[in-house]
């Protein structure tokens, strides 16, 4: 098959998977306990059972639990109902976001937030891929040596490092060096934000977190694998041959090795993206991860719905291209 | 003859194939069990015993101090009269102190983790409060101490869960195959298409108030274990796919045996050795997860635990570092000691995967 006929038939994959998260989440809000609409009601002030009860039922049917008439809509018109609004890219209101007593539209704030996550994500990415495979190979290649031991014991002591605590420790440390916390404040996202010196600034802690949280769990990964690799005999055949050190490392090893190293990576992305929430948390980072962690503390359904749609969304695309990427790699798989 | 004499000569010039020590190895392994083996390798490996050692201490730590706040109930049921207002270490209250002849006042060396004093807020690390007290006047060494049984138990707990839900899914479906573990698979691709802590959080928020004994943290422990089975139930999934090939099944099915009888008697105890790997390095990934869960506000605030006394006290690590920072280094070297335990044992039991 070729090329464009797997990216097809991998795109179209998603639907089946995206539909089945959407029912999961759907049904899990559905069984859970409690009235969404109290939640949703808060702390009105009713004199009357009467006032009470109109405003509980106009709450109900603008949320669509009830239809006009004031019968309960079924749970599965209500999912085929956000479905096709999520097919129209109508996520709905938020509940904990509003503005002049409406609830800003869903898609507006993701959109308007989405930038930021994906920035920092995708920047840290790409440092602690590069970060890791420099150590990777400075380990690998001088097994036992001094800077192997050293890196070897550093990363362990940061994988065992909670990735929220690492964010925290560097906030003190920064505090104390350079008296400056990192927590984001309104100034870093006056647009354009290219042009934002003050955006640069804060994005720094951030990303150096989610940089090594993702760093020590690679680094480790490419250690080993060209370790085994470099005991292969093909490594020993090129040494031989008298090739230079550099071009068997990057030529013969590395090219070999990066294929379950790509799985691997495929694989911790949900990590990431998790981590990502996490940091974001602790600087104060206006990105989804923020957005879905204060919509879980307000009970913003909706909001949480609406995240727990992205977040997975966001992975599966990752994970198409990483699975795209192999072709380039491993010039064996054909499709 | 002039081969031969050759190769005698590269022998005695390069010595043995194998070295010494390599056959003294071999000599002293003969006829020793599996799990000898396993123990004899995990002694040489020195990052491995640290942690050994590391999770020996956390672990009886967690078990006296659950007895010691045992004691204490039945002690403050008992005695609760016995108070004298004037003097605050004489409250019937549970402490542990430490006096030698000629000192003027004995050292608290536990107090009960609940046990507020007015007049001892924001102090310092010292010798009376080794780390400190916080906000409300509790010794942190105490919270700390009696803090690490929910931790660990939460840890273990979730951790063994979520294993024998893996396990037992992963073997059914690696045995019978077929539309059973098509399905299996399906869910697991769904459950890991999500990143996982969102997802916790998720499920964690729309059910904290179901009414179950246990509080919230049961809730947690719950979801935690019906989300995080998956990878546990593909590696044993993969085992017993290659397992069930083998000839001492086939022995076993020709002999009659019942299905079960296979699964649970005869192949999970030869896939034992990857289960192991996967309780030891999952516990420390266990007890991060709850303790990020506890630190971001899902926890249950009224439990004496090192993720909810982290999540209390983040805000003060700039003005009162001790406060937060002694319940997250508890956590770090838990993490440190299970992986780098998990790690030895996996290089043990399996020494083909050791760099």
């Amino acid at each position: 098959m070729s090329l464009k006929g797997y990216i097809l038939r991998r795109t179209i994959y998603i639907v089946p998977i995206m539909l089945a998260i959407t029912l999961m989440n759907f049904t899990l809000i559905n069984v859970s306990p409690g009235d969404p609409v109290l939640v949703r009601l808060g702390l009105i002030k009713c004199e009357t059972p009467e006032c009470y009860n109109a405003a509980y039922n106009k709450e109900a049917i603008e949320m669509g639990l009830l239809d006009n008439n004031l019968y309960t809509v079924p749970w599965f018109e209500r999912y085929i109902d956000f479905v096709n609004d999520l097919l129209h890219f109508d996520l709905g209101k938020s509940w904990s976001y509003t503005q002049a007593g409406e609830g800003i539209p869903i898609s507006k704030i993701i959109g308007d937030h989405a930038v930021y996550t994906v920035v920092l994500n995708l920047l840290s990415f790409v440092l602690s891929l590069l970060l890791s495979t420099a150590i990777g190979v400075v380990s690998a290649t001088r097994q036992n040596s001094f800077w192997d031991r050293t890196l070897t014991v550093a990363m362990l002591l940061g994988y065992s490092m909670p990735l929220f605590w690492l964010a925290k420790l560097l906030m003190l440390v920064s505090y104390y060096l350079f008296n400056f916390t990192g927590v984001a404040n309104k100034s870093a996202f006056n647009k354009p934000l290219i042009l934002n010196p003050m955006f640069y600034k804060f994005l720094i802690l951030p990303t150096l977190s989610l940089t090594l949280g993702g760093l020590v769990f690679m680094a480790r990964l490419i250690r080993s694998q060209l370790l085994e690799i470099l005991r292969q005999d093909y490594i020993t055949t090129a040494k031989s041959k008298g090739l230079d050190r550099r071009a068997v490392i990057y030529k013969h090893a590395f090219r070999n090795g990066l294929l379950p190293i790509v799985t691997i990576i495929g694989n911790s992305l949900p990590g990431l993206l998790s981590g990502s929430v996490m940091v974001e948390s602790v600087f104060g980072w206006p990105g989804l991860g923020t957005i879905f962690l204060e919509a879980a503390f307000m009970r913003d359904y909706p909001m949480m719905m609406a995240t727990n749609t992205i977040f997975p969304f966001l992975f599966l695309i990752a994970r198409l291209l990483t699975d795209i990427t192999y072709v380039f790699i491993d010039p064996r798989i054909k499709y | 003859m002039a081969t031969v004499d050759k190769d005698k000569k590269a022998v005695e010039e390069e010595g043995p194939i194998l070295d010494e020590t390599t056959l003294k190895e071999i000599e002293s392994m003969k006829g020793a069990g599996q799990w000898s083996i396993v123990w004899r390798r995990l002694k040489k490996d020195t990052m491995g015993m640290v942690g050994l050692y590391i999770v020996t201490f956390l672990i009886l730590m967690a078990i006296v101090s659950w007895f010691l706040l045992m004691y204490d109930k039945w002690l403050f049921n008992n005695v609760a009269l016995t108070r004298d207002p004037d003097n605050p270490y004489s409250l019937a209250n549970l402490y542990v102190d430490f006096w030698l002849p000629g000192m003027k006042q004995s050292i608290i060396l536990f107090q009960h983790p609940e046990w507020q004093f007015a007049d001892q807020v924001k102090l310092p690390p010292s010798l009376q409060h080794p780390f400190g007290t916080d906000k409300n006047g509790r010794d942190m060494f105490s919270r700390v101490f009696f803090g690490a049984t929910i931790s660990m138990a939460l840890g273990f707990i979730g951790q063994m869960t979520t294993v024998i839900i893996g396990t037992i899914l992963g073997s059914l479906s690696g045995y019978y195959g077929g539309l059973f573990d098509d399905l299996l698979q399906r869910i697991v691709e769904l459950l890991y298409s999500m990143p996982g802590f969102i997802l916790l959080v998720f499920v964690i928020v729309l059910f904290e108030n179901t009414n179950i004994p246990g509080g919230r943290y049961a809730v947690v422990v719950i979801f935690f274990s019906l989300i995080s089975w998956g990878g546990t139930a593909l590696i044993v999934r993969s085992n017993f796919f290659s397992l069930k090939q083998q000839d001492f099944v086939e022995a076993e099915k020709a002999l009659g045996a019942a299905d079960m009888r296979i699964i649970f008697r005869h192949i999970l105890p030869n896939s034992l050795a990857p289960l192991i790997i996967i309780i030891t390095l999952g516990i420390a990934g266990t007890i991060f997860t709850f303790a990020a869960l506890a630190f971001y506000g899902f926890g249950d605030p009224n439990v004496v635990s090192w993720g909810d006394d982290l999540n209390r006290w983040q805000n003060d690590l700039m003005t009162y570092p001790w406060m937060p920072m002694f319940p997250a280094l508890m956590i770090f070297f838990t993490v440190l000691g299970f992986n780098l335990l998990g790690d030895a044992l996996r290089d043990a039991l399996d020494p083909r995967l050791k760099d």
